[in-house]
């Protein structure tokens, strides 16, 4: 009898030390898939199921053509795409990314818009998105040579990522007919 | 002690142990409970209070309005919008969710908001407005020309947790202290010097109590009063009274008063909404007034706190002469204080009480839309992290897209039904619109009564979808240039097809002829079965069934011929999947509710990217949508410009199933998809087919919209060339019903027809109007 009142007591002060809660600490919701902006903030976080080879980011080459047609564009659009570009030097991909995005939902139609996307995407390690992007770009970019030549340099570039040399050889011998980068 | 058990035990005999006397013993016994007991009250209070403290129901937000030069946003839409964000008209804009208006002239104080992409700040704009765009958009007063400027999101729902405890979540610094010091005035005014309990504040209370023969005051201090609604029943007896006491002192212990006051403003109850508890001043300030507690005035802070005494007794909506009575007494006790000067407290008791008309329908405004939301999340979280995390979730809903679709649905199915036999109420309908190139849901109808949050028509019913199905065949056939060119003339008399096993198939057109030969592009537009029977079968079900899957049709498909007549069921979400990619240049675009997630301190959590994958070379593509547009230009869809602007291209294609089961059309401009389905829940005959239903619904809808119609972007092996429809052939002036169709190139007829006259051959590329596709 004595027995049992100790242990039950002893059971009581571990359980108030240990915790006998039946409710488990909660867990944080799942897979944060985060990329640019998180990894800038706390590098140590990179996640295992989404093995990411990032490379830094790379300002598109800007010629005069597009120059003129940025400057052209809505100035709204104009705004996004400098903002973008600041985020991706910082190292925030994704915000750079979701900066375009908002930037496509005002000039849908914009082949430069999807370039940049493009861009984002490749240094994010995203070549197959990439390309996709790219050839997107193209579709849109019927009127634009130069256009057409960057994105068939980045689709080469992506090709060459998913390892298919052959795919990259023939991009790249596309891009070139359509003049110099 | 050890020894002496042992002993006990070996021996067993009880009577040997040396006793101490039974008091002492007890004593002992009880002392050790008494320190148990505490130390798990103090488990139980530091574990609560550290822990994760409340279950946050998730938010979800519209998209937020961008504003910019050039958009496309009548006067009316902006202050739709506004309103729906709860800014307040004012003369002369001074608090953040204030805004006037001058004609088309607005000026606004926006709120502050974190986005996935960081904070946006709140800033004085104004807005001008000339044929419903914006024509200018500034900052700072007017001083400062800005190219774009995002509101706050409109809230469109919450998902809460099973036992529907609701809060909006404020730490101290954001709470007016204006507020903090009516509540401590009020509810306790020793706050900032007692331990937890104030004695004397109790012993008040008896006093009260004693000469009113019951309980009529309490002296519980703002931290009883929170350990009360932390750990406790609402139960009224002397035990739970001391473990009170006990919990408020340990709380006192642990924690200091900034932290037990913050606990405290977001804990406390009050208000109820249906089964939905009010709980802190966050979410109250939006129950009472529809805004964020900053904006409010002292009266309006002197009413909240005057309903922590008892939110029913005082709820303002019932009850308005207690409550009003209670706020003033609120506020003479600041004035007393000083707290306020009194001639603020007069005034502002002259003031009414302004609390909105309650409003249910506000809780959760789209659940359509909220369904596919959730299934979208569900994807990646589990549902007591969606109820429970205080998740903020981003959507891609438009609200002006969303509440113009609810309200052409209801207006028009009613007029539908006054012309069928069927009677009133027994058609359904669901719809989606979405964005041409990014894929985002704009507004999702899961029924014609756009609040009713049952079935889900638009994400569930699984209808034949009929001629809907065909552009996938006459695409297949376009995927062959070699073959098949918009020109080619396809034959539509009379067809019976006996399949291997003997089975008999005789596809007749609606209108019960046969058309002879006719160009494929008018096949499509007419919709005739009987040609697209032929060319399917000619072109095969398998490759036929190779073209679905790349358009981004998931679900089964049987091989059978019944198939390229559309034989297949799919849900209206589904069909909007596979018309996307069509829209989209031939670019596969995974259709996207959410934008963005971000937990309750905004830390961004997941985004849903826009992706897209090449699935229809872009010259096939451009075919195959400029057929759909003579499908609305000449075909079955001609109605649409009836109420249209002449100039603004649409491709669409209507689909009808069997006894007119199912009415549908599925349309796109150059900037919005959108589907319509038409049916009964009973799977019986509508009387409808989709030109005399669901197109109508678009129609109804997409004259609202001024964006761009389609011009699909040039291709580059594709050319125009001159063509007489009757033969197939190249025409020219000599050919009275001419028209210009795109070939790729290469597989432009040669040879003239009959019509032709001219000496000179128009058989080149015909540039202007190429132009005018570009």
């Amino acid at each position: 009898m004595r027995v049992s009142v100790l242990t039950t007591l002893l059971l009581f002060v571990q359980c108030v030390i240990q915790g006998c809660s039946s409710t488990a600490p909660r867990e944080y919701p799942p897979p944060v898939v985060e990329k640019g902006q998180q990894a800038a903030v706390q590098p140590s976080a990179s996640r295992r199921d989404a093995p990411l080879q990032t490379q830094p980011y790379l300002p598109p080459p800007v010629s005069a053509q597009d120059a003129a047609i940025v400057r052209s564009q809505p100035p709204a659009v104009v705004a996004l795409l400098d903002q973008a570009e600041q985020q991706a030097n910082a190292g925030e991909l994704e915000s750079a990314a979701a900066s375009l995005e908002r930037a496509i939902r005002i000039d849908p139609r914009n082949p430069v818009l999807w370039y940049h996307l493009a861009t984002v995407r490749l240094s994010q390690g995203e070549s197959s998105q990439a390309e996709q992007l790219a050839v997107k770009s193209n579709s849109l970019a019927a009127d634009n040579r130069s256009q057409q030549a960057r994105n068939w340099q980045l689709i080469a570039q992506a090709r060459r990522e998913q390892n298919d040399p052959g795919g990259a050889a023939a991009a790249e011998q596309r891009a070139r007919e359509l003049g110099p980068r | 002690m050890a020894k002496r058990r042992k002993r006990g035990r070996k021996k067993a005999r009880r009577k040997v142990v040396n006793r101490k006397p039974f008091w002492t013993r007890l004593f002992v016994i009880l002392a050790i409970l008494m320190a148990g007991y505490i130390a798990w009250l103090d488990y139980q209070v530091r574990h609560q209070f550290t822990g994760t403290r409340w279950s946050l129901p998730a938010r979800v937000y519209a998209r937020p309005l961008e504003l910019y030069t050039g958009l496309e946003l009548s006067a009316e839409q902006l202050l739709s919008e506004l309103k729906a964000l709860h800014y307040r008209p004012v003369v002369s804009p001074k608090t953040p969710g204030q805004f006037s208006r001058n004609g088309k002239d607005f000026q606004l104080l926006s709120r502050a908001f974190d986005f996935w992409d960081g904070q946006e700040a709140g800033q004085n704009i104004r807005v001008t407005i000339s044929g419903n765009r914006i024509a200018s958009l500034s900052a700072g007063n007017g001083k400062q020309a800005v190219s774009l400027a995002r509101l706050d999101p409109v809230l469109v729902g919450s998902f809460y947790p099973a036992h529907n405890e609701d809060r909006v979540l404020l730490q101290l610094d954001d709470v007016p202290v204006s507020l903090t010091d009516a509540l401590i005035a009020i509810e306790d005014r020793d706050f900032y010097s007692h331990h937890g309990v104030a004695p004397l504040a109790i012993l008040r209370a008896l006093l009260v109590n004693i000469r009113a023969g019951g309980v009529v005051q309490g002296g519980s201090t703002l931290t009883q009063q929170l350990v009360k609604n932390f750990f406790l029943s609402s139960e009224r007896s002397l035990v739970r009274k001391a473990n009170e006491a006990l919990m408020a002192l340990l709380l006192e212990w642990h924690y200091n008063k900034d932290e037990i006051l913050e606990a405290y403003l977001n804990e406390v109850y009050l208000g109820q909404d249906g089964n939905r508890a009010i709980h802190g001043f966050g979410l109250a300030s939006y129950f009472y007034y529809e805004r964020p507690l900053t904006e409010l005035a002292v009266e309006q802070y002197a009413l909240l706190v005057g309903l922590v005494k008892g939110p029913s007794y005082y709820n303002p909506r019932r009850h308005p002469e207690r409550a009003l009575a209670r706020r003033n007494l609120v506020l003479d006790v600041m004035a007393e204080l000083e707290l306020i000067p009194p001639e603020q407290a007069a005034s502002a008791k002259n003031r009414k009480l302004g609390v909105s008309p309650f409003n249910r329908k506000a809780i959760n405004t789209f659940p359509a839309f909220l369904d596919l939301v959730r299934r979208q999340l569900q994807r990646d979280y589990r549902d007591e992290d969606i109820t429970s995390e205080g998740l903020r979730i981003f959507t891609t809903l438009d609200p002006q897209v969303q509440w113009q679709l609810e309200k052409v649905l209801e207006k028009r199915l009613k007029g539908l039904e006054k012309g069928l036999k069927t009677g009133a109420g027994t058609l359904e309908a669901a719809a989606v619109v979405t964005s041409v190139q990014g894929g985002e849901v704009l507004a999702l109808a899961g029924g014609r009564n756009p609040k009713f949050a049952g079935f889900n028509r638009a994400l569930d019913a699984q209808r034949q979808v009929g001629s809907l199905l065909k552009p996938a065949v006459y695409l297949t056939a376009l995927e062959q240039p070699q073959r098949y060119t918009l020109a080619t003339l396809l034959d539509d008399g009379p067809l019976t097809y006996t399949a291997r096993n003997g089975d008999k198939w005789q596809p007749g057109n609606y209108d019960r002829k046969n058309h002879g030969e006719v160009p494929l592009y008018l096949a499509l537009a007419h919709s005739y079965n009987v040609s697209t029977a032929r060319l399917g079968l000619a072109v095969g079900i398998d490759p036929i069934i190779r073209t679905l899957r790349r358009l981004g049709v998931e679900q089964p498909l049987n091989p059978y011929p019944s198939l390229v007549l559309g034989a297949v069921e799919m849900s209206p979400l589904h069909v909007t999947e596979l018309y996307q990619t069509f829209a989209s240049g031939g670019f596969r675009t995974p259709l996207r509710a959410i934008n963005a997630v971000l937990a309750a301190d905004n830390t961004p959590l997941q985004r849903y990217p826009l992706s897209v994958y090449a699935a229809v070379e872009p010259a096939p593509n451009y075919l195959i949508t400029t057929a759909m547009s003579y499908a609305v230009r000449e075909g079955t869809g001609r109605g649409i410009y009836q109420v249209l602007p002449d100039s603004r291209e649409v491709a669409g294609k209507t689909g009808t199933t069997d006894d007119l089961r199912d009415s549908w059309f599925a349309g796109f401009t150059g900037d919005r998809l959108g589907v319509v389905w038409i049916g009964r829940d009973d799977n019986q005959s509508t009387g409808l087919t989709g030109s005399s239903g669901a197109l109508l619904v678009w129609r109804d809808l997409f004259v609202h919209f001024s964006g761009p119609g389609l011009a699909q972007t040039a291709v580059e092996n594709i050319e125009y060339r001159s063509v007489d429809p009757k033969t197939g052939l190249l025409a020219d002036a000599g050919c009275p019903n001419a028209v210009q169709l795109p070939f790729i190139s290469g597989s432009a007829p040669v040879k003239n027809a009959p019509c032709f006259k001219g000496k000179r051959s128009l058989s080149a590329p015909v540039d202007w109007f190429k132009e005018l596709f570009q």
